[in-house]
Parts: C-alpha cells; structure tokens; sequence
C-alpha cells in the first residue's frame, strides 16, 4: 500500500540540527529515528505554561531555541511530492517543553503546586460554585461537562466522591490552602453520613456504590451500576472509598477515619481475602459476601489487579505513612510480594497478566480484557515496587520494575510522538511489528501520570540516566498537551498527535473514570519525587490535626515512602511561630497539647 | 424461614415467616425480586419474622432500588420493634413506608 495522500501529524523528539538558510530543522525521536522538518512563514510555536499563565508564545524565538538537545513537539503535514518513497514534511506548530536544551518548566520548584492548585480551585468551583457559596456535598455530582457544568444528573458515586476528597487533601498538604481541607473534610464526613453500611453483626464497614439524589430524598445504591461489575460489590469500589478519608487522615488525625478504615480492611480481610490460594477476590455477593456465589456470574471467583494491587497506591501507602502500623507494612508487603510472584508472564508476553482465576490460572476471557495488557497498569505496577523498596527493599521487586520500565518503552509508548498508549493487544501476531491498539490510540491522563510517576521515583531511586529522559519526556507530553488551559484542570484524552479528544465521556471533566484525582495525586507526587529526590530542593508540607488526634501525639510528615536517610525536617512552624520538638531523621513532630486545631508546616529537605 | 406469595386484593403479599439470615437471605432475595416487577405493589408481610441480620437488610436495599427504577410500590407490614430498631440505625427505615397491618399497608400504598 502506498500512502499517497497528504496527512497530518506531530513528530516529538530532540533537535540535532537546525539550518536557518534553509529553514529546516531535524529532529531524532526518543529512539533515534532523525526526521527532517521545513519551517513555513506560516509556523508558530509556543513554551508550555502552566495552568493560569498565559499563552507563551515562541515563534520568533525560533531561531534562538532550535538548538540541538532541545525537546520539541511538531506537528505538521508530510506532502508525498518529494523522492519517491519520501515525503515533505511542513512545520505547522511546535510546542517547547522549556526555553532550551536542559530546562523543563515541569521540572521548576512549584510546577505541580501551582498546578495542584489551580485544579484544585477548578473543582471547587466547579462542584460547590466556591468561593462564592459553601462547600456542601449536597451539590456533588458525578457528571462535570467539559467546562465544569452540571449535566443535570443526580448520582453521586461514593468512589468518585472519594477521588475528589483525595485531590483535596493533596492540594491541602501542599499549599496550605484551608479551603482544600475544609473540601476534603466535607466530603470524608458526607462519605461517613451518606455512604457507610456499618454491619453490627460483622462489626465491619462497607461502602455504598453511591446515592441517587432528588431534594432531600437520596436512594442508596449498595451494589455497582456498572456492566462489567453490576449487582456485585467489587472490591475497587471499597478500596477507592478509603483513598480520599485517608489522604484527610494524614492531615488532621481524625480518629474517626482510621476506624473506618480499619473496619473496612476488615472487609477485605474476611470476605475478599483468599487465605488459601492469596490474594483478594475481584467481587462479592451483595447479600451472602461470599465471592464465588454463582450470581457473580463473569465475576465468580475472580481476582485482577484492582483487587490485589490497588490497596497499595489508593490507600494502603498513604495508611502506613500516618500510622507507622506494622500490620499494613506486613499488607503492603504481601501485596507486592504476590504482585511479583503472580502478574510476571514474561515468556508470552511484555505486559503483566493482571486477570485472574481463583488459583491463579490465567483469566483471559473477562469481557473488555480479554488477553489485553493496559499500558498504566504496567507503569504502575513499576512505580508502587519502587515505592515500596522504601519500606522493604527486596532485590525482586527491583528487578520487576526495572523489567517493567525497560520493555514499556517498546511496546507501550509512542516513540513517534510522546505520550502513553492505552489498552493493547499483549501479544503480536505473526507479521505484526506492533502491539494492536484495542479501540484506538489515544493516550488518557492517568496513564501519563502513572509513566511520569513510574520514570521519576525510579530515576531518584536508581539514578539511571534513561529513566530520567523518559521522566522527562512524559512529564514534557502532559505539559504540553493535556493541560485545559480555557476552562481548567485537564483533559481526558489525547488522540495521537496530542490534540485533545473532546467527545463523549471523554469530554468530560467528571465522570465514573475522572474526579480530580489523578491530576491531583500526579501534581502532588511529582512535585515530591522531582523536588526531594531529583533536584534537592527544600519543600513545605501542611498539616493540620484535631487535638488529641494522632497515636501518641505523634504526626508522621514523610511526604511519601521515600529511600530510607534520603529526607529530613529541616524546620517546623506551628501557627507562624518556630517549633522544635520534633525528630529530623525520624520524620516526626511531637504534637503540642492544645484544646484547639493547630496549623503547621513542615519544611523538608534532602539529606 | 418459609416465604408465601399472594394476592391481597389489588397487590401481591410476600409473607415471610421465620429468620432472615445469610443462610435464608438469599432465597428471599429470589422471592422478592421475582415480583418486584415494574409497577408492582407489594406487600412485604414481615410479621412472623423475629430476627433480620445485616444480609436482610442488604436484601431490603436491593429491593428498594429496584422498585424504585421500575417505578413500583412497597410496604413493610408488621416489622418487630427490634427489626425497626436495627432499619432506623442503619438509616434505612425512612427509605420505606411501614404499616402494622396488610389493610393498613394497602393504605399507605394507595396513598404514595
């Protein structure tokens, strides 16, 4: 087949020569690939700002930034009129991660604070029409139009509820900003009100799959109203139900939460948990419990990722960093433990095996997936095991996520173009040199962030140069193209090329798959990795607990499982005044006894 | 637990009789949700039931959302304090409308 049409597309890669006679510039790609590109009286270019700059506009600097090493985006239209076999390719615009070779705007100290803030306020506004009026997660609503309108539904998911809580109380931890807490404070008590079964029989907790509002009647909805999951109680819902009160635990202490939480664990404990075989089930019989009840129909006795991975990022992490409890130290460890032992598949293909049957046998039949890979889920899995070597360095762990971080690249990334790909077949057939995108090949946001996150911790962590580039890269793609800069937070989808993908669910900027938490969790993190690990740079830290909170009057401040004497408290200020009881090394300050909430702030650097 | 269905006039009653359990729950549920069609007006006789565990309750939820998308009716007839105790501690009693009697709750159908 001969491609003998025009067609448009973006090249993104480093320049390695730029001819001003000529106007032309080349261009190698993340793998090395040189294109070369033709500049046109017509071609614009800008530097990535941040959400609320205004627009940088870079076309006559041109000249002065095309200089080789410097990371661009360009996009334009390959003529097929030059040698045959070849084609013309015509600069249309170019997008500049920063103003030359080294410098990456993502990469400057309050990149994702600001950032974190500035969605934060979107989502304030957005869901409670704040300042202006209260926060009252009466008004919440799953459904946010692309420019934050209500869609004039009534649903309120409990785990996207959650989601919001979390971004809140990252925004909270980094900035200070008390409106952030008294947003994630809200919603964990409209959490409690509203979408809590407490069983007294069990003495456990479970989460509702949500409530359906009208005036001041709600229904509660205990079972999920999703297809793949419906009429079940799946396990990712109750494990995203914790994700937002915790990230609110590690700021103010509240008892309250941790005995939801440690009631919820108990959940899992008793009816999810395989004790036998390992593992936690995917699904659960809304009446019975019990997760090979035949009504589970596809979702009988079944295990994924979700179910045995997701504990560690949506809470378990952030539950050991406020309460140093053993017994989640020894969950955390045993979750990777078998995420290492059972998701390796590696002789049938670069992508985990992440579904499962009860004793472990390969799902690869389950609805959607089939033998799919996700490309995030891989990422994640990377940055997790990273993470946890923290807490418990394990030689596996290290050699999984390196193996992970060294095939993504291959097979999951877009060398072409930057960015992540989505749902891949996870093997090729015969005469395929590519992995088959599923349904197409745009990129989602939180599969960026779990490539941004994944390259970070572990070039802070290993200090391998390539990790750092393809950090690099990632970051530069989302900065570049997923951020909303005429209505606020970020896009969904981008198809290929980098342009944003605006229809359907897709458009939205709240729905059952977006609530403002991965933007936020990725703008708290990054900033963590990038700040504390990378470039050494002191960072600040917020808190704010109820008297007599925490275990011991103790506040754990590490802002993530961080490698072991890599950080310290440089300086603690409660309510504006200095502080110094506290342990440096040990990340600790010793709460003062008060009868009122204190603020304090903790400055952090690296050792 | 034994569960009778029958007409009562211009509604179905589901008569349970005995103890709502995780071992019984189950086969309620089934009862239940093969008359809670769109429409339907039920009475849900709970009369001769002394003890309802949390599975009942899960089970009372299910039901009340599914009448309430297929647009139906239901009454819980002749609840034990301590069921009610159990339904307002765990918020759900104000989902449902109560009656003492069958002729009390085929009122307070034709009411709602």
């Amino acid at each position: 087949m001969k491609i003998d049409f025009t067609f448009s597309d973006t090249i993104a890669g480093y320049v390695t020569h730029f001819n001003r006679v000529e106007r032309s510039v080349k261009i190698s790609t993340s793998d090395g690939r040189e294109f070369k590109g033709i500049l046109t009286p017509a071609t614009y270019a800008r530097i990535a700002q941040n959400l609320e700059e205004p627009y940088a506009d870079a076309t006559g600097r041109l000249a002065e930034l095309l200089t080789p090493g410097q990371l661009v985006y360009a996009y334009g239209v390959f003529y097929p009129d030059a040698a045959e076999g070849d084609y013309t390719f015509e600069i249309k615009s170019m997008v500049f991660p920063g103003n030359g070779p080294s410098v990456y705007r993502h990469e400057e100290q309050d990149w994702w604070i600001k950032q974190i803030r500035s969605i934060g306020h979107s989502y304030l506004k957005w869901q409670f029409n704040h300042p202006k009026d209260e926060i009252d997660f009466r008004n919440y609503r799953t459904f946010l139009h692309l420019a934050g309108g209500k869609k004039g539904d009534f649903l309120q998911e409990t785990d996207t509820v959650s989601r919001l809580v979390f971004g809140f109380a990252s925004a909270f931890l980094l900035t200070g900003e008390d409106a952030f807490l008294e947003g994630a404070e809200k919603g964990t008590q409209y959490l409690r009100d509203h979408m809590r079964f407490f069983d007294a029989e069990e003495q456990l907790i479970y989460w509702y799959h949500g409530v359906q509002v009208s005036g001041d009647q709600e229904q509660k909805l205990l079972t999920s109203e999703f297809g793949d999951d419906y009429d079940s109680i799946p396990a990712y819902e109750q494990i995203y139900a914790l994700a937002g009160p915790i990230q609110t635990y590690r700021a103010n202490g509240d008892p309250r939460i941790l005995a939801d939480a440690e009631l919820t664990v108990k959940l899992f404990d008793r009816f999810y948990k395989d004790a036998e075989k390992g593992g936690y089930f995917s699904h659960i019989d809304p009446i019975t419990l019990d997760p090979r009840a035949e009504s589970l129909q596809h979702n009988r006795a079944k295990k994924n990722w979700n179910s045995v991975g997701d504990h560690a990022p949506a809470y378990l992490i952030n539950l050991y960093i406020a309460t140093h409890d053993p017994k989640y130290a020894d969950f955390l460890e045993d979750t990777f433990d078998t995420i290492t032992e059972r998701f390796q598949d590696y002789d049938n293909s670069p992508f985990v095996q992440e579904k499962f049957y009860e004793d472990w046998s390969y799902d690869q039949t389950y609805l959607w997936q089939q033998n799919r890979g996700v490309v995030g889920h891989n990422l994640k899995i990377a940055w997790n095991l990273t993470r946890m070597q923290g807490l418990k360095w394990k030689d596996s762990y290290a050699e999984f996520s390196k193996k992970i971080a060294g095939l993504m690249p291959q097979v999951g990334m877009d060398i072409q173009r930057g960015g992540w790909y989505d749902v891949v077949e996870r093997t090729v057939q015969p005469g395929q040199r590519f992995h088959r995108y599923v349904w197409h090949d745009r990129k989602a946001w939180w599969q960026q962030e779990q490539g941004i996150l994944a390259y970070l911790i572990m070039y802070g962590v290993y200090k391998d140069e390539e990790y750092k580039r393809l950090a690099r890269e990632s970051a530069a793609y989302y900065n570049s193209f997923f951020l909303d800069h005429d209505d606020g937070a970020v896009y969904f989808n981008t198809l290929a090329n980098g342009l944003p993908y605006l229809l359907g669910n897709e458009r939205l900027k709240g729905s059952h798959s977006m609530s403002g938490y991965h933007s936020m969790e990725l703008c708290y993190l990054a900033a963590v990795y990038q700040n504390l690990l990378i470039s050494k740079r002191a960072m600040d830290f917020y808190f704010k607990p109820y008297p007599k909170s925490f275990k011991d009057g103790i506040l754990h401040v590490e802002p993530d499982i961080l490698p072991p004497g890599s950080i310290c408290i440089e300086s603690v200020e409660i309510d504006g005044k200095p502080y110094t009881d506290f342990d440096s090394a040990a990340l600790t300050v010793k709460l003062p006894e008060t009868e009122e909430r204190v603020k304090i702030k903790v400055r952090i650097v690296p050792v | 637990m034994d569960v009778q269905v029958k007409p009562f006039q211009d509604a179905t009653v589901v008569e349970v009789v005995g103890d709502v359990d995780g071992s019984t729950a189950p086969m309620l549920q089934e009862h239940i949700l093969a008359v809670a069609q769109p429409g339907c007006r039920l009475l849900i006789d709970m009369s001769g039931v002394g003890f309802m565990s949390s599975a009942g309750l899960r089970v009372m939820l299910i039901l009340h959302r599914t009448i309430s998308g297929g647009k139906g009716h239901v009454a819980l007839v002749g609840l034990s304090d301590d069921i009610k105790d159990t339904m307002s501690a765990t918020g759900f009693l104000k989902f449902f409308t109560t009656a003492e009697t069958l002729e009390a709750g085929l009122q307070a159908l034709n009411n709602g």
